[in-house]
């Protein structure tokens, strides 16, 4: 019993042993560094096998200097291999400058061409804008050309590969240029979906779904259970505010972030104008500077957008609007009579819309239309609750009489895209990010209720809480070139060169490497003389009495005696007073060819005292009989309670186990395991002391 | 046994002809481009119509008719049916580059090989693909693996990397390894050990002066006739090289305020650089970096100004100016007609930056010495007019009544063949196949207008737009999710701007345009023989890799098997005896319809690597690669799975395996670094006083292709000959 107990230790200790060797690399762990559990400062960071990389470098709208960051102090930026921005939006792409250029990060950034032109624009927008004190500013504008330089470019689809990290992107709607990124690390897969969309609009297409199904998929829940009314519904209603609004005299403010949806909002404003003749002495007024400027970026990446934009592109520019005026700031603006007018930023928090918020909020016949995504603690939220008073830039407080609508045009996708999207993808693992805490707590529940027949594996992690998940990766080697010729059976032995490049292996017969790899093998041959007048015969003698092949032939060229050492070392007389020894390096070789310089040298300073005595023949019994003991000094020194048994065997017995050594075969047999494996190591540790070099050095013996 | 491959060339090999080449891949044939020459002549096409209805899948490389001219044909008339992959650029510089061909044509000779439905339907197959996009395709080509990557040589232009089991097989014709304004250099380079490589030969005894030098040349050349009051014409392809061109004609003129005009004049030349506009993505580095700095569109050319007509030219006051135009060849088109106008002016300069086709009139006048004057044919469209307007009306009304008849048994045909696609359950085919018909009933109004043998129109601007609508249908058809096409469908339903509508808008619009157009016509042709006094210079702009750089990077490529395809018989021969000695032992130059097997001798299975077994293995770094040496036993699973565990015997010793690369001037300098006295005498390494090092054999592989490297020390046994060996071994890794 108390063996068996033993032995299961044993094993356990073992499995445990193995497991902990395998902990590292084959568990991949997710932390969300902002986004987990909220809206704002996007970032998830993943390590698997070794590799790291991250999702998205985003802050936090609601807050501003450090505070907004997500929580990079948890990792070591150093670490990271690869960074993938999915979009240009501040909450996804701007604490970039800051991470690049401040910390220790040397990996590489990739984000797609679009994203990559509007960055620039609109953090240098951002750096502009944001009224903060210097020391509390993040980046300035030289961090932001600094860092412009250090991220590259994907193009949908391209495939790359970093450091054995394979990655690629699918279109995923939201805003121009955003992606989908899928990441595959030694055949596990990882989708980060980002922000998207699945539905079509004006001028983007819908979010892809990819052909491969991840093994994890990190996806957006911003809108958690909640389903979006059909776009032309939503559009109606957003048309019908305004056209009313404006038609009893008002105001229509549109708060809206610069860019991304607010291109959508211009083109539906400015076609239904165009089909509205009654409208036109209705002005609208699309107040940001950067959105002119990023005018020739949407003008170039129209390979980015979907089918109906490239359509119109070949007749006219689409982005070229026939009612919509740019207006610069409040100044300019001539506020008489009733006007749409757009404005950044869409939080309400301050600039332009904040202005015309604080101007306009106490008028009755003005309208508010909140048209996307409103993150939680700026006033466009608190407004959307129609709190009948609030407070103005000024610090005063004022009555909100204007009207408060709230469409959403955000491209994020709802709860029924969500579920149709994973259900044609059906992850086992699902991560929700970027939501708040109680949504994305409903739409687990209700994913948990949807799939209960093939219950993927949902996490909801907050900030800095990790998700671990092993995966057991297969490492598959690919057996090329000689070795292959012949399929092994079972039992074989295959030896050779195991090459690992990234994830993939590949066994190599050590001929073949340089055919397969760039890798390029040599030989060295090695040649040294010494100085010996002896006679030839007396080398030999010595020799015969080190080694037990010693073959003598002679030159075929030259006709000199020739001695070859275990077919590894060739000792050749090349005058009356020198020796030649010629190898191949190799340890072994290296060992005897110096044992042989030693034998030469010395003798030659001992040659008088050579003796030659005829050896008494060795007996191949005697030898065994001799291994044998030797095998049991040894192995009584090992295990202590050795004995001969009665069938020839030797007995070894540790506590409770014992294990019998056939002397023979030199098998072992034993009831332990653990016990059986050791004595066998030992005995062919023995047996490769007791002859170290292979007669031939092919290593047939 | 490796995947089977076999490499068939249908037209292009011991000459210059267009390119198209069968690749069989375990069975599944692609066919990698589909060329065809400027004069369209079928007989080059023979071979390709016996093979057109094996093939699977289409592959194209180039959007210049040498790569592509012949898929309309190939596709009408040759019973070719296959997906066709290409990049986006590839496919919409494409179809332009056959629209100014066909126009061009039609304009002199009632050309009736394809019309511009023809191509349209031909470029209804193409997937698009972008760079380093691994493609999986599916049904028959389960297992394969396309994806193209840059070549350098043309805006999207590829080199083709077919993936099967692991084993690559690249096909890379016309490659650049330069950079050059607006394309990068390829990365054909970075490609290591290919089973099979298939290049041309077409530059392989070419060599190319610094571009520097040759730019200058050609600025130089052309500001001097300019500045003489003369013309310059630069005979060009319609979307290929001719960006390039236009990129330093730009930059020039905006860094020297040159003030004569340029003009661009093909038949699409504004379509064209309006696209080439929003291809940023397939271009240089450093256009997209001047995009993201300052905005500016490298294409948004302010001193060259888009012509599609030639009455616009010549509305153009007098005076020096540069013409840029479409077909090369000087066979047809606007460049012909130019070059006949201004041939005897002695102060003129038709400046050719491509090497012409074979046979054509450009080639004769890029010969030494240039002829004195040249035959041409002036070929002109008429209107009818008389008894023979008549005549054709009345046969008009004949054929318009016959078609009545007939469309009622097209429509029955086509529903039944709805049917069976949809039997076949294949969403891709169903989707083609709905889009076919939508584009077909947008096309048939139109294709009484053109197939009738009405004249094109002379202003065909309004019809582009509506022919890119018609192909741009096509996406809708790829869109394999049912659901997009659900949404699409709705947002038509609804009515925002319905697409549909809008199509039908423009659609009209371009036919009512074409209507006032196309009276009936004829062409009318004659001789007339032009001395040509002007001056005729050559200059290589054609973006392709040199002689000398093609060997050096096929050297580093080093791939096991090489076939080489497309150039002179000379040249061919050339690279093939070179290559023979330093690249590979396996070249191939096979003969038109000559089926060769590169069927890789490599022998592969693959297996399993034990936890077991891999806890023990200590892996040393090299590079990029990771190796060590590993003693296993093969298990096999029941599912015949073959998994590596760890030997149950001890391993019997094993032959150490050195591994590195010697250079041996750069030991020298290791061992100089270390104190020790070397020099090279007699071929060997002489180390300090007695020791001698050596390299034998192997030595005459050049170019980087590694081998088994055989390295001899000699010397007397004393201290410096450890101290060396120690050295030495200090340069490899043992294992």
């Amino acid at each position: 019993m108390a063996s068996q107990q033993q032995q299961a230790a044993a094993a356990a200790s073992l499995k445990r042993r193995d497991s902990t060797q395998s902990r590292d690399s084959d568990i991949m762990t997710i932390t969300p560094l902002g986004a987990g559990s909220e809206v704002g400062r996007s970032c998830v960071f993943m390590t698997f096998k070794g590799k790291t990389i991250m999702f998205d470098c985003g802050i936090h709208p609601a807050f501003s200097g450090m505070a907004a960051l997500p929580y990079f102090d948890e990792i070591d930026p150093s670490t990271i291999d690869v960074l993938l921005i999915t979009h240009f939006h501040l909450d996804h792409a701007a604490s970039l400058p800051y991470f690049l250029e401040k910390t220790t990060f040397k990996g590489r950034v990739f984000m797609t061409h679009a994203t990559k032109a509007i960055y620039k624009l609109l953090l240098s927008d951002y750096v502009k804008v944001s009224k903060v004190s210097v020391e509390d500013m993040l980046f300035d504008e030289q961090d932001i050309l600094r860092s412009m330089d250090k991220i590259e470019v994907i193009d949908f689809h391209q495939t790359l590969e970093v450091n054995g990290i394979r990655f690629w992107c699918y279109t995923a709607g939201h805003v121009l240029g955003a992606a989908m990124f899928m990441v595959d690390i030694a055949g596990v897969r990882v989708l980060y979906t980002g922000d998207y969309s699945r539905e079509e609009d004006r001028h983007l297409r819908a979010a892809e779904l990819p052909q491969f199904s991840p093994d994890v998929c990190i996806i957006e829940s911003t809108y958690g259970v909640q389903l979006h009314q059909a776009r032309h519904i939503r559009e109606k209603r957003f048309t019908d505010v305004i056209h009313s609004t404006v038609s009893q005299g008002g105001r229509v403010l549109i708060p809206a972030f610069a860019l991304g949806r607010a291109q959508e909002l211009l083109l539906i404003l400015d076609e239904y104008w165009s089909n509205h003749p009654e409208l036109h002495n209705v002005p609208i007024y699309y107040a940001s500077p950067l959105a002119k400027r990023c005018m020739a970026v949407y003008q170039t990446y129209i390979n980015a957008m979907n089918e109906r934009i490239r359509t119109q592109f070949t007749s006219s520019n689409p982005f070229d609007f026939k009612h919509i005026s740019p207006l610069k700031s409040i100044d300019e603006f001539n506020d008489v009579g009733p006007s749409v007018v757009m404005a950044s930023p869409g939080s309400l928090q301050s600039g332009l819309s904040r202005q015309l918020f604080d101007k306009w909020c106490a008028e009755k016949r003005n309208a508010c239309v909140i048209p996307g995504y409103v993150i939680e603690g700026t006033l466009a939220k608190t407004i959307i609750n129609e709190p009948k008073e609030v407070t103005l830039m000024n610090g005063l407080t004022a009555p909100l009489n204007m009207q408060v609508h709230y469409i959403s045009f955000s491209a994020h996708a709802d709860c029924a895209q969500t579920t149709t999207f994973l259900e044609e993808l059906m992850p086992p693992n699902i991560i929700l990010v970027h939501g708040e805490a109680n949504e994305m707590g409903r739409l687990k529940q209700k994913l948990v209720t949807y799939f209960t027949d093939r219950s993927p594996k949902i996490f909801t992690p907050k900030n800095c809480q990790s998700v671990e998940m092993p995966f057991n990766v297969e490492k598959m080697a690919k057996t090329i070139g000689k070795l292959a010729e012949q399929i092994p059976e079972n039992g074989e032995n295959v030896s050779g060169l195991l090459v690992r490049k990234g994830f993939s292996y590949q066994i190599i017969a050590p001929e073949d490497l340089h055919v397969f790899t760039q890798l390029s093998t040599a030989i060295i041959t090695q040649r040294i003389t010494i100085p010996y007048s002896g006679a030839f015969g007396v080398i030999q003698h010595i020799l015969k009495q080190i080694y037990q092949s010693v073959e003598s032939s002679t030159d075929e060229e030259s006709g000199v005696p020739t001695l070859r050492v275990h077919d590894r070392v060739t000792i050749r007389q090349e005058s009356e007073n020198h020796l030649s020894l010629q190898w191949s390096a190799d340890p072994i070789s290296d060992m005897v060819s110096d044992s042989v310089v030693a034998l030469v040298l010395n003798a030659s300073r001992e040659m008088p005292k050579v003796v030659v005595e005829m050896e008494p023949e060795k007996d191949e019994a005697e030898e065994q009989k001799n291994f044998e003991k030797k095998v049991h000094a040894l192995l009584l020194n090992l295990f202590g309670n050795v004995k001969y048994g009665e069938d020839g065997r030797l007995v070894i017995s540790v506590d409770e186990n014992v294990a019998y050594l056939n002397k023979q075969t030199w098998e072992v047999e034993s009831l332990n395991e653990g016990l059986k494996e050791r004595v066998k190591v030992a005995t062919q540790r023995a047996q490769a002391t007791w002859k170290p070099i292979p007669v031939s050095a092919n290593g047939s013996t | 046994m490796g995947t089977s491959v076999q490499v068939t060339p249908l037209c292009g090999v011991y000459n210059e002809n267009p390119l198209s080449y069968l690749v069989s891949i375990d069975g599944f044939n692609f066919l990698i481009d589909c060329g065809w020459n400027d004069s369209f002549d079928p007989s080059l096409l023979l071979p390709l119509s016996r093979v057109a209805s094996t093939i699977d899948a289409v592959l194209l490389s180039h959007s210049d008719t040498l790569h592509l001219g012949a898929l309309p044909y190939a596709m009408k008339k040759l019973g070719l049916s296959a997906p066709v992959y290409a990049t986006e650029p590839v496919f919409r510089l494409g179809l332009l580059t056959m629209y100014d061909h066909y126009l061009s044509r039609k304009q002199i000779s009632d050309f009736d090989l394809f019309t511009l439905d023809d191509i349209d339907t031909a470029f209804q197959n193409v997937t698009r693909l972008t760079y380093s996009q691994n493609f999986h395709l599916p049904g028959k080509g389960e297992g394969i693996v396309i994806a193209p990557h840059v070549g350098g040589h043309l805006l999207g232009g590829t080199v083709w990397k077919i993936t099967k089991d692991g084993e690559e097989i690249i096909y890379a014709v016309d490659f650049n390894h330069r950079n050059e304004r607006h394309l990068n250099k390829t990365v054909l380079e970075n490609f290591v050990r290919p089973a099979v490589l298939i290049t041309d030969a077409y530059n392989a005894l070419s060599n190319q002066p610094s571009r520097r030098q040759r730019d200058q040349e050609f600025l130089d050349a052309i500001q001097n006739t300019l500045r003489a009051n003369g013309n310059v014409l630069l005979p060009v392809d319609t979307a290929g090289r001719v960006m390039e061109l236009l990129l330093i004609l730009e930059q020039y003129w905006e860094q020297h305020h040159l003030t004569y005009p340029i003009f661009f004049l093909t038949y699409v030349s504004s379509s064209t650089v309006d696209y080439v506009k929003s291809f940023l993505e397939w271009m240089s580095d450093a256009i997209a970096k001047s995009f993201e700095h300052t905005r500016d569109n490298a294409f948004l050319l302010k001193h060259v100004t888009l012509l599609i007509n030639k009455s616009e030219l010549e509305k153009v006051p007098e005076g020096p100016k540069v013409v840029l135009a479409s077909m090369a060849s000087l066979e047809a088109g606007f460049s012909h007609d130019i070059f006949v106008e201004w041939a005897p002016d002695a102060k003129n300069l038709v400046l050719f930056t491509e090497r012409g086709q074979f046979g054509t009139r450009a080639r004769m006048l890029q010969s030494d010495p240039p002829p004195k004057a040249v035959k041409v044919t002036l070929s002109k469209r008429v209107p009818l007019v008389g008894e023979e307007l008549a005549a054709y009306e009345e046969e008009q009304e004949k054929i318009k009544k016959e078609e009545a008849l007939k469309a009622t048994l097209v429509k029955e045909e086509e529903s039944n063949s709805l049917v069976t696609d949809i039997s076949k359950a294949d969403l891709m085919i169903i989707d083609g196949h709905t889009q076919v018909d939508a584009a077909g009933l947008r096309g048939e109004a139109y294709r009484d207008v053109l197939i009738d043998g009405f004249g094109p129109p002379s202003s065909v601007a309004p019809m582009f737009p509506f022919y890119d609508h018609s192909s741009e249908w096509d996406d809708f058809g790829e869109v394999i999710n049912p659901d997009d096409y659900v949404i699409k469908d709705e947002d038509m339903d609804m009515g925002f701007m319905p697409v549909g509508g809008d199509l039908d808008g423009k659609l009209d619009e371009g036919t009512a345009s074409l209507m006032l157009d196309t009276t009936p016509s004829k062409v009318v042709s004659s001789e007339l023989t032009v001395q040509v006094k002007c001056s005729l210079v050559y200059m290589d702009f054609e973006g392709r890799s040199d002689g000398r750089s093609i060997k050096s990077i096929l050297a580093r490529v080093a791939p096991l098997k090489l076939v080489l395809v497309h150039g002179s018989a000379e040249a061919t021969e050339h690279l093939k005896q070179h290559c023979l000695k330093n690249v590979c032992p396996h070249v191939y130059a096979p003969q038109i319809e000559e089926t060769i097997d590169v069927t890789s001798d490599l022998c592969a299975y693959k297996g399993r690597l034990s936890e077991k077994l891999m806890s023990n293995v200590l892996f040393k770094k090299l590079g990029d690669y990771e190796i060590a040496w590993i003693d296993t036993e093969i298990e096999k699973t029941a599912g015949g799975m073959l998994s590596s565990l760890p030997r149950s015997t001890v391993a019997p010793p094993h032959k150490s395996v050195l591994v590195g690369d010697l250079k041996m001037a750069d030991f020298k300098q290791f061992l100089a670094g270390k104190g020790i006295q070397v020099e090279f005498a007699g071929g060997a390494l002489r180390c300090g006083e007695y020791v001698t090092l050596r390299k034998v054999g192997g030595a005459s592989q050049k170019g980087g292709a590694a081998t088994i490297q055989q390295i001899v020390i000699e010397g007397p046994v004393c201290e410096e000959y450890y101290k060396i060996r120690e050295h030495l071994f200090s340069q490899f890794y043992s294992l």
